[in-house]
């Protein structure tokens, strides 16, 4: 996601004066504090395992918020990474953050998003796919359709076809008539490729 | 006629909800994430609104999770519902989330027509 | 951009309807009944046309990948009805002082004022209705000082808001005993007295800058109605956050009737009033 350079943090890295503030805000007691001092730390990479290291302990909704928003601010494949890895936790809305951030990174996503989906964890695949969603990305359909060549698990299928739903173009068709046949026993794929394939008939 | 709230962010999921309850002669609202759900829940209880039946509820959504939204609905001053929480997740500790954060049941996806009516009616004590 | 030999879509098939009604509800909130179908398709071809686009799949696919989100917002002006006048959405005036000025009078210390933040100002009807509303509508006021700032982007507009000078249509929707009270007739138009100029403080922000919204803090609600419908994901979260830094905790944000801070951020708690749906900043960050 690009930052405006009038809206962003200093860049520079971080002195050790300032560092160590920083360090004590994340620990204040008024959660009012350490969200500020979350937000001081975008925009720089030396910062993404400080910003790790509170999101573990953190509870307040508000600096975590804060904290994610940091690391997506932050350019660099170390940011990305530490923000693809929430979708490993178990906590529901870091997960959930997490991907709505990076749905709006496209040039950082693309470099990695071809490893998530196919991800030995069915759980990743499904959010990869979740990321797709409203990525900026021209290779978006590319990908779900090699996807579904070779997927097994038909939630991650279903994922995939809710995506083609808004995005896909005639180029999906042959792809998605064959995932039906393969899945022809589960009602769910049916009525999503049947709905699919309406719209992409008619506006082909 | 038994009002049902379906909780998804997949359009299509909810697509294919909304048709198998509607087929059975409910009538159902959407919602496309747990804050959604929450206003919805809470604008259904205004004065000559229908409150909800039952919520259909998924699990990973953007803004407010499926565990959340039934976690602020239980705690919340209005008529409560039973709530179906349906999910890709399918171990046992999920089970245990769901329950404690205020479902009355639990089902894997993707579901299936026949089962998830059964569930439905069960849910809303409508004997076959 | 294609250049097509073929006439440009002359109408949207029920495919193309279902795939745009869609993508519209994710982006904006607003939700277009099928009754709205010749409304809608009626627009979007205007668009399709005026984008230089030779069908909807073009179209839509300029909305998904612009990056300056020019023609979103040229969209969602087509598709909104977004005439701005005197007492617009008043159930959230009306809101204000029955419930919300209530609850926070009921935990401010004396002498604290009230901060009220109306962004964007435009031509300054949704300010001076606030200021109305408190002169008339709300019997504490004697007892508090109240700080009305309203904020815009755009200087234009910010002095016209000083300047106070409406049309007949801005204010047909005013109880006539405030139109008497506070206007004074100036040929077709009306002006608004100096006694409520004076009450208001215009100000220029850019929401999108955050060194800029930085100055406002301590604020105890705030009006943010059909603004954010314009941006992207991203822009409105950050938007969003602003806001949750610029109210106290406790705080109030009113966005407009078809927004929903449930696509937007989950940092806001909802609280349910007999007259309205508004958002709070929680009291105790949890």
């Amino acid at each position: 996601m690009p930052l405006n350079k009038s809206t962003g943090m200093p860049s520079a890295s971080i002195p050790e004066v300032a560092r160590a503030t920083v360090l004590a805000g994340l620990q204040a007691a008024d959660p009012a504090l350490r969200r500020s001092a979350a937000q001081t730390l975008a925009g720089q990479p030396e910062a993404v395992p400080v910003i790790l290291d509170a999101l573990e302990r953190e509870s307040s909704l508000a600096v975590r918020t804060a904290l994610l928003d940091s690391l997506a601010a932050t350019p660099g494949d170390e940011a990305v990474q530490a923000l693809a890895g929430c979708l490993r936790s178990e906590d529901a809305w870091l997960r959930n953050a997490a991907i709505d951030l990076l749905r709006g990174m496209p040039e950082q996503v693309a470099p990695v998003i071809a490893h998530m989906l196919i991800d030995p964890e069915t759980d990743i695949r499904i959010l990869a796919v979740g990321i797709l969603d409203t990525l900026r990305h021209a290779r978006v359909e590319d990908w779900l359709l090699q996807l579904i060549d070779a997927e097994t698990d038909v939630n991650v299928c279903g994922a995939a076809l809710e995506v083609l739903t808004t995005i896909g173009t005639s180029a999906a068709i042959g792809q998605v008539t064959t995932l039906m046949r393969r899945f022809a026993d589960e009602p769910y794929i049916t009525f999503a490729g049947r709905l699919l394939l309406n719209r992409l008939g008619r506006s082909a | 006629m038994k009002h049902i709230l379906i909780v998804d962010d997949a359009a299509t999921v909810r697509l294919y909800e909304r048709a198998i309850f509607e087929d059975a002669g409910y009538t159902v609202r959407e919602a496309s994430n747990g804050l959604e759900a929450m206003e919805t829940a809470l604008a259904a209880c205004a004065e000559g609104q229908q409150p909800f039946d039952l919520y259909v509820v998924d699990v990973n959504m953007p803004q407010m999770d499926g565990y959340s939204f039934l976690r602020a609905l239980r705690q919340h001053d209005i008529p409560q519902a039973p709530a179906i929480m349906v999910s890709t997740e399918a171990q046992e500790c999920d089970r245990r989330k769901a329950f404690e954060a205020g479902a009355n049941l639990y089902i894997v996806k993707p579901a299936r027509p026949v089962p998830l009516l059964r569930n439905v009616k069960l849910m809303l004590g409508e004997t076959q | 951009m294609n250049v097509s030999a073929e006439a440009p879509t002359s109408n949207i098939s029920a495919e193309d309807f279902e795939r745009f009604r869609e993508y519209f509800y994710r982006r904006s909130g607003i939700h277009f009944e099928s009754t709205k179908r010749y409304f809608v398709d009626k627009r979007l071809i205007d668009r399709i046309q005026a984008a230089g686009c030779a069908d909807f799949r073009e179209y839509f696919s300029l909305l998904r990948f612009e990056t300056s989100g020019r023609e979103w917002q040229r969209l969602v002006n087509e598709m909104t009805v977004n005439e701005t006048y005197f007492m617009r959405e008043h159930y959230q005036f009306d809101c204000m002082v029955q419930s919300m000025l209530p609850e926070l009078v009921a935990r401010k210390p004396r002498g604290e004022p009230m901060r009220i933040w109306i962004m964007p100002s435009s031509s300054g009807e949704e300010a001076y209705t606030v200021a109305m509303y408190l002169l008339e509508r709300w019997p504490e006021l004697a007892r508090w000082d109240v700080e009305i700032v309203s904020s815009d982007i755009d200087t234009r507009i910010l002095a016209q808001a000083e300047a106070g000078l409406y049309s007949p249509r801005a204010v047909h929707q005013l109880p006539a005993a405030w139109l008497q009270k506070y206007f004074t007739r100036e040929g077709e138009n009306w002006r608004i007295n100096r006694s409520l100029r004076e009450v208001v403080a215009f100000t220029r922000v850019n929401l999108n800058e955050r060194a800029e919204v930085a100055a406002y803090r301590n604020y105890d609600l705030v009006f943010c109605r059909n603004l954010l419908i314009y941006f992207d994901d991203t822009s409105r979260r950050r938007a969003a956050e602003a806001f949750y830094d610029v109210l106290r905790p406790g705080g109030f944000i009113c966005l407009g009737h078809s927004e929903s801070m449930s696509r937007i951020s989950s940092l806001f708690a909802i609280r349910k009033f007999a007259q309205a749906i508004v958002y709070q900043k929680p009291l105790e960050q949890a």
